[in-house]
């Protein structure tokens, strides 16, 4: 056995279809929960922006929900949602992601200096356009910088799924360890973070592409 | 015209920012809102556009209540202009500029044309346009927040404390930039600033506001700085009240003599001889083209040659007809002579002013101000507060024209020795 190479070649070649699978899967599983995590986390944002005194136990609610291990999660929904689902995964991680998300947002929001939210409004902006045309917008970089630590957690913890049966990438894991055989293992942990570094990567162009006035700013 | 009537301010809490204000703002004019913090005139300038809604009284924009129109709409035919500029960050400066036309419905192309044609207007590159705002100075975005207020055309523009971030010397160019454009534009402005040498500067007309919202003076500024209202008004006002309202004095009136005006080709001894005629003994030597070259001493006039060979001391001028009283008085402390040159828009002597004639202009305005000079006088002479109210109690309307020449004799005097120049000079600031 100690001939036995890291990687067998060989083995990814006739797997291959089925890596692909799994990587598409562990795509879905990832990042679904992050677009309905924001698209809960805005309007959320904003309330707790709009009525500060719903922020406190909002983001208190989500903290508490962060802090249980996701295997423990995954479990106990298995009954509401089912064994080896996609759902049993992406709804606790939706939760992760808006317990990073709804905080961003509200800081992001706080980030919109009064002097610019005034003006906004003593140039006859109504309610509503000032929100989407000036405030939104000028919380774009902090809600990035919390989408692409939201993002990267969420790929890394799809894996865990595949103890309940559903993990994507994570199936690599577990297919190895109970065979002894290390080229699954080095597969996924490669994806895994690959894809966590692309995803990242296209967060950051994002940024650049959409917020070209924040560029200089940290650095001024 | 917008009108103050009976406007009151009072939040949940009791506190009253503004009470009971009436005035009003002239169309075309600039009215300056000034106080110390807490008088209330952020509030009052906010009640106009309805940032802030008044508890009682009415608001009226040509003889309409503001609380009739719905705050957007009313917000859109004002300008303003925020401290800070308040320039939106993700924006480019064209877009900044063309807001307004946009939220009131205008085509793209035609917003954008407008807001180039504004970015000219208060004199920027406009290689700034496609720029963010983060790329530009603090004066610089300043001036795109006084053209994004002007971009749809307003006949009213608020201005809030909006040069008091920068630095003076760009402040100075912001508020000569903003008198161009009225001159140009007469918009009805109402600025706030807590500053009184701004508000004296850009105002026709100053509302100055004490603690609590109350009005204290509303008055023209030569008025204000000559017949203070009451003692918080004159303390507010602050030291230098009697030279500075010189400022607003024109100098034509100043008694001006030819004779001592000499060209550079004359002979140094027909100089002398009508030298000796005029009984003064300083000459003001001008070239051929009329333009002042500096003073020579009289009793210093050799007995040949021309002037041409003579070394000329130092000189002051000021621009007859259009510069202050104030100009004429600074100008008369940069020549050992004691008089100023007066030359006219081309810069060629028109005369001298010496300092009897600046003496006596002085006078007929120091006996002009009448019993309000009490208190220039007093203060003046007295430090404080309080020995104020005793010494004016002191001088009747003859001592107090005389307390007011006093100090501008004192300046005068130090004049000669160039130690003290430089104190003058400040004390003229």
């Amino acid at each position: 056995m100690s001939e036995e190479p890291l990687v067998r070649w060989d083995w990814i070649g006739r797997n291959w279809p089925t890596i692909q699978g799994l990587l598409a899967d562990h795509i879905v599983m990832a990042l679904v929960p992050i677009v309905i995590g924001l698209l809960i986390a805005l309007p959320l944002g904003l309330a707790g922006v709009r009525w500060r005194w719903l922020y406190q136990p909002t983001v208190g609610v989500m903290n508490v929900i962060y802090s249980l291990p996701s295997l423990a999660v995954f479990i106990v929904l298995i009954p509401v949602t089912g064994l080896a689902t996609r759902l049993t995964v992406m709804v606790p991680l939706t939760f992760y992601a808006m317990a990073v998300l709804i905080p961003a947002v509200v800081d992001g929001l706080g980030s919109v200096p009064d002097h610019v939210r005034q003006s906004a409004v003593a140039m006859g902006f109504t309610p509503l356009r000032r929100l989407l045309q000036v405030e939104l917008p000028i919380a774009v970089p902090v809600v990035l910088a919390g989408l692409r630590v939201a993002t990267v957690a969420s790929v890394s913890l799809v894996s865990v799924g595949a103890l309940v049966g559903r993990g994507g990438l994570g199936y690599l894991f577990i297919d190895g360890w109970q065979r002894q055989f290390y080229t699954p293992i080095v597969v996924g942990i490669v994806l895994v973070v690959v894809l966590a570094g692309v995803a990242d990567l296209l967060l950051i162009l994002a940024q650049r592409l959409l917020t070209p006035w924040s560029r200089a700013r940290g650095s001024a | 015209m917008i009108t103050f009537n009976g406007v009151t301010k009072r939040y949940a809490d009791g506190t009253v920012a503004v009470d009971n204000l009436s005035l009003e703002v002239p169309t075309g004019e600039i009215t300056v809102f000034v106080g110390p913090s807490g008088c209330g005139k952020t509030t009052s300038l906010r009640m106009i556009n309805r940032m802030i809604d008044a508890t009682e009284g009415q608001i009226l924009l040509d003889g309409v209540d503001v609380k009739t129109i719905d705050p957007p709409t009313l917000r859109r035919g004002i300008g303003y202009v925020i401290q800070q500029a308040g320039l939106f960050p993700h924006r480019k400066i064209v877009d900044n500029v063309a807001t307004v036309p946009l939220l009131l419905g205008w085509e793209k192309k035609k917003a954008r044309d407008r807001a180039m044609e504004l970015l000219e207007r208060v004199g920027l590159d406009l290689k700034m346009a496609d720029r963010y705002p983060f790329q530009l100075s603090g004066g610089q975005q300043q001036r795109v927040g006084v053209a994004r207020a002007l971009a749809a055309d307003p006949p009213v523009l608020l201005m809030d404390e909006p040069f008091s971030a920068v630095d003076p010397i760009v402040r100075t160019s912001l508020q000569e930039e903003l008198l161009r454009l009225q001159a140009e534009l007469n918009k009805t402005i109402v600025f706030v600033t807590h500053d009184i040498d701004e508000a004296v500067k850009l105002g026709d007309r100053v509302a100055v506001l004490r603690v609590g919202g109350h009005l204290a003076q509303l008055d023209d500024p030569a008025t204000l700085l000559a017949r203070p209202a009451d003692d918080f008004v004159r303390e507010f006002l602050g030291r230098d009240r009697g030279i500075r309202r010189l400022s607003f004095l024109s100098a034509e009136g100043v008694r001006l003599r030819t004779d001592l005006l000499v060209p550079v080709a004359t002979e140094a001894g027909a100089a002398s001889t009508s030298a000796r005629a005029t009984g003064e003994p300083w000459l003001a030597v001008v070239d051929a083209g009329n333009r002042p070259l500096g003073w020579v001493a009289v009793k210093d006039l050799p007995e040949s040659g021309t002037l041409a060979e003579l070394e000329f001391a130092p000189y002051g001028t000021f621009v007859s007809g259009r510069d202050s009283l104030r100009g004429a008085l600074d100008a008369t402390l940069l020549s050992p002579s004691g008089n100023a040159v007066a030359v006219d828009g081309e810069g060629r002597a028109v005369g001298v002013a010496t300092r009897e004639a600046l003496d006596e202009a002085l006078a007929e305005v120091a006996g002009g101000v009448g019993g309000a000079v009490r208190g220039s006088g007093s203060v003046s002479v007295g430090g404080s507060d309080g020995s104020a109210e005793g010494k004016g109690g002191v001088g009747g309307s003859a001592g107090s024209v005389g307390g007011s020449g006093g100090p501008v004799r004192g300046t005068g005097s130090v004049a000669g020795s160039s130690g003290s120049m430089g104190d003058a000079g400040d004390a003229g600031e």
